[in-house]
């Protein structure tokens, strides 16, 4: 994720030491970043699933089925 | 390559993407893990989540493809592969790839989870294209239909301020609830 500037982060920190309540805030907007995350995440796997029930499923990836199907075959 | 201008969009980007890294590299998994003695869901398993792995790092480096790609996602497969299975206690070191790593969502993270995908979806849409798919601000713009990029801007503090407030709210409501 895209983080501050080394003098953003400073200023930043002096402003945690005037308001407390700031602190309390860039908790929570931490947490956010990670609930962020973690939809970002789930819906790419949602997707990537997606194209492999296309690619398992559809007609036209046939060819690709088979080529799969038969490196399992070869043991 | 232009970092101004993303190659993966929208979902039907992500979509052409996936399905061609699929059908050049799935192969080579497949005939990997059926060597090693795996079946095809663990195939599946395994390549999809080095797809994960391997899409976060291209989204930080502003999907700059190398030329070495198909085989860069087929040493992530592997080596997670080796991660899962190995024998014995020797490292098998990842290079930031071990998303199995990741810290574990909480019950209350998932709750919180579950209400934004439905009741704040689209605000969860345009921030997990700045802060997961690290999109630029013109392409989303664009995707998103604002003017421009001062206003895209100017939405995204406002659905962070929004989510961190439902957050907020959510986590002590359930932390009762779970207390």
């Amino acid at each position: 994720m895209r983080l501050s500037e080394p003098g953003d982060a400073l200023v930043f920190e002096a402003g945690l030491l005037l308001e407390p309540g700031l602190k309390d805030k860039m908790l929570w907007q931490q947490k956010t970043y990670g609930i962020i995350r973690q939809y970002g995440r789930t819906a790419l796997k949602q997707e990537i699933e997606n194209v492999h029930q296309k690619l398992f499923t559809e007609e036209h990836h046939q060819s690709f089925r088979q080529k799969i199907m038969r490196l399992f075959s070869k043991k | 390559m232009n970092k101004n201008k993303s190659i993966v969009k929208t979902i039907e980007d992500r979509e052409k993407l996936f399905i061609a890294l699929y059908k050049s590299v799935f192969p080579a998994v497949v005939k990997y893990v059926s060597k090693m003695g795996g079946t095809f869901d663990e195939a599946k398993d395994i390549f999809q989540d080095a797809l994960v792995a391997w899409y976060e790092k291209a989204a930080l480096d502003g999907f700059v493809l190398r030329s070495d790609e198909k085989a860069y996602l087929f040493g992530i497969s592997k080596n997670l592969w080796l991660k899962k299975h190995r024998q014995n206690t020797q490292h098998v070191p990842l290079d930031g790839f071990d998303i199995e790593g990741e810290e574990q969502a909480t019950l209350s993270d998932s709750k919180i989870l579950n209400f934004l995908q439905t009741a704040g979806k689209k605000c969860m849409e345009l921030l997990r294209s700045f802060y997961y798919d690290e999109l630029p601000l013109n392409d989303i713009a664009e995707t998103y239909g604002f003017s421009g990029v001062r206003s895209a801007t100017v939405q995204k503090y406002k659905c962070l301020e929004k989510v961190r407030e439902t957050v907020k709210e959510k986590s002590l409501t359930y932390e009762d609830f779970l207390a």
